[in-house]
């Protein structure tokens, strides 16, 4: 893998999530796009902002229901009427009341771990290094009580004088500059 | 979802907290509901007569079950609204803040249910054989008669002790006895609550929360006993042979199902004008919608978990319950009742987007009660010997629609008069002050 040089972007750290909500959407209105929130715990609002609420995790979410609950109720009928026939008490082989159980239970399974694994994989997870654990206060702060605002120096619009102007007078703890 | 939260938030252009109103009462537009109420139970009642008059006795006989249907309605708003204020009081949450005048007000029309149990236990006895036969030489008569078979009567005498007309009118004044005791106490704290001349002090948050949570704690164990005491005596015994250890259960959720669609939608209504404009938030309508969904998925949980119990029981007593309701053309409205009270609403919970849109919040919050309603028919209409097993529409079907629009619209002009009785907003609590913060985006 090639070394790499040069600038990730500038990190914006605040106080509360309300300022990092009301800073991404001025980001937006300034016209960045490239730009990610880092919160110690989920904030609703500032996903909103970052309108990255529309992604393929639902889809991804319901195919594998889909795949679990298919499965599992082709898998009972197979075996209860042709792979393994038994009489229980007269009823007829394909009783589907008794099979909607276990279906559901595969469907809830298969669409958990899809929802799961989908979640990390459009996440690029597993990532071992990120250039942001670069900054003191992220690695400090990110995961206890600050609230950071990165805008990435692949935006087109990013330059490094007038991105910090911008981000210093929406009045945060501080903006620093993180390598790659 | 994103562009909903931007212009809301921009279109203000402060982040400071926001201010109650100065006058916290219900707008004036209730007035105008509690009319247009009052209008429709008036002809759904001309309407219900109508059909007593065209269906001959068979139409007599439905207006009773109609009657039925919109007593269990009325009364999942008034025990179930009971219920609900008790869960808030003991969970805490800005939801409840939200709704508690809501559901006081539904408390509050307990006198309404209590004139209306009269008729069931006056002209019930077309509906329940234990009214039909209250005694034992009696139930021995009709077995002698052949009115009866021997199963009903073997039932009927054992069951007697808490089925017949003196029992139940002592487990009534019970259920309503409770229900107005600890709805009044409720009721009347919440006011002094909110007069409290330590109001916004810890000290004060601490002593109404402390009390308020004492009574609702026992209140909502009591509660699902009551509920199941109502729904064994008025539902379960229309079939007097059948019984099912699930079934309170399944009205408890039930109520949970109707009495939030009707209380998220009185708050999504009342948010046109002062002070719901100013209190309800984004925010609080999502986590309402999520507790709904909730109470939807509760509710097909513990109705199929009955189904699949009874199913693989196969008993002679408890099958043909279910046989009645599904053979002879019901298998349609059975399916319908999935679809309708479970599919759609769970289907339409489950998007983001639509939890937080008010339209469509409010005409899916109507369509459950509608679902609920068209659940209730499915219930009680099977029940009796001349449609078990056979659906079929005569004129005493329609009675099925004008009694209980009739009774649950007479219903909503008395809510809607409790609930113009008091003012809309909680002021002596915590959450108040967290209700009026800007949401993050504002």
């Amino acid at each position: 893998m090639p070394v790499m040089y040069g600038t990730y972007g500038l990190l914006a750290e605040f106080d509360t999530p309300a300022e990092l909500t009301r800073a991404t959407y001025a980001a937006k209105e300034a016209g960045y796009r490239r730009m990610e929130c880092y919160t110690p715990y989920p904030v609703e609002e500032v996903a909103s902002a970052l309108d990255v609420h529309d992604n393929r995790v639902p889809l991804l979410t319901l195919l594998g229901g889909l795949m679990g609950v298919t499965t599992a109720f082709l898998m009972e009928t197979w075996i209860s009427v042709w792979s393994y026939p038994i009489n229980v008490a007269g009823r007829p082989l394909f009783s589907w009341p008794a099979f909607i159980i276990p279906a559901y239970e595969w469907t809830i399974l298969f669409a958990g771990l899809s929802a799961c694994f989908g979640m990390f994989a459009l996440n690029g997870l597993p990532q071992p290094y990120h250039p942001l654990f670069n900054a003191p206060n992220f690695r400090l702060g990110a995961t206890d009580n600050k609230f950071f605002l990165c805008l990435e120096a692949i935006d087109p619009q990013f330059d490094r004088e007038q991105s910090r102007a911008f981000l210093e007078q929406l009045q945060p703890v501080s903006v620093v500059e993180v390598d790659l | 979802m994103a562009h909903a939260i931007d212009t809301h938030g921009h279109a203000h252009g402060h982040h400071g907290p926001r201010v109650l109103p100065a006058d916290l009462s219900a707008p004036p537009v209730v007035n105008l509901w509690r009319s247009r109420a009052l209008i429709v139970a008036a002809v759904f009642a001309v309407l219900a007569a109508l059909v007593g008059l065209l269906g001959g006795p068979n139409g007599a006989a439905h207006i009773m079950r109609g009657y039925l249907l919109g007593y269990m309605i009325c009364f999942a708003f008034c025990g179930g609204g009971l219920c609900m204020l008790m869960l808030q009081y003991v969970t805490g949450g800005k939801w409840g803040l939200l709704l508690r005048r809501p559901l006081e007000a539904m408390v509050g029309t307990v006198p309404y249910l209590m004139v209306a149990t009269i008729p069931l236990l006056l002209f019930g006895k077309g509906l329940y054989l234990w009214e039909r036969f209250p005694t034992i030489a009696s139930v021995h008569d009709a077995l002698k008669n052949g009115l009866i078979n021997e199963g009903q009567a073997h039932s009927l005498s054992w069951k007697h002790a808490m089925l017949n007309p003196w029992s139940v009118f002592v487990q009534m004044l019970v259920v309503y006895g409770f229900i107005f005791v600890w709805g009044s106490l409720l009721r009347r704290w919440s006011l002094q609550r909110d007069l409290d001349p330590n109001r916004g002090t810890m000290k004060s948050y601490d002593y109404w929360r402390i009390k308020t949570e004492n009574l609702s704690g026992i209140g909502v164990l009591i509660y699902s006993i009551i509920l199941t005491i109502v729904a064994i005596d008025f539902m379960m015994s229309l079939d007097i042979n059948w019984y099912s250890t699930m079934f309170g259960l399944t009205f408890l959720v039930g109520q949970g199902y109707v009495v939030l669609a009707l209380s998220v939608h009185t708050s999504i209504r009342l948010s046109k004008w002062e002070p719901f404009a100013t209190i309800l938030r984004k925010t609080e309508q999502y986590d309402l919608g999520k507790f709904m969904l909730a109470f939807v998925m509760l509710n097909i949980y513990l109705t199929f978990g009955q189904f699949l119990i009874i199913w693989s029981g196969n008993q002679a007593e408890e099958i043909p319950w279910y046989l009645n309701r599904i053979r002879g053309g019901w298998w349609v409205i059975c399916s319908l009742d999935f679809i309708f009270h479970w599919v759609v609403p769970f289907m339409m919970l489950l998007s983001r987007r639509l939890k937080y849109s008010r339209s469509k919040m409010l005409a899916l919050t109507t369509w459950m009660i509608f679902a609920r309603c068209f659940d209730m028919f499915w219930l009680i209409e099977p029940g009796f010997p001349d449609t078990a097993r056979h659906f079929h529409i005569s004129v005493g079907t329609f009675a099925y629609l004008t009694v209980p629009v009739a009774m649950i619209a007479l219903w909503m002009a008395y809510y809607l008069t409790q609930l113009k009785s008091r003012a809309l907003v909680v002021v002596n609590d915590p959450h108040t002050v967290e209700i009026l913060e800007p949401e993050h985006a504002h």
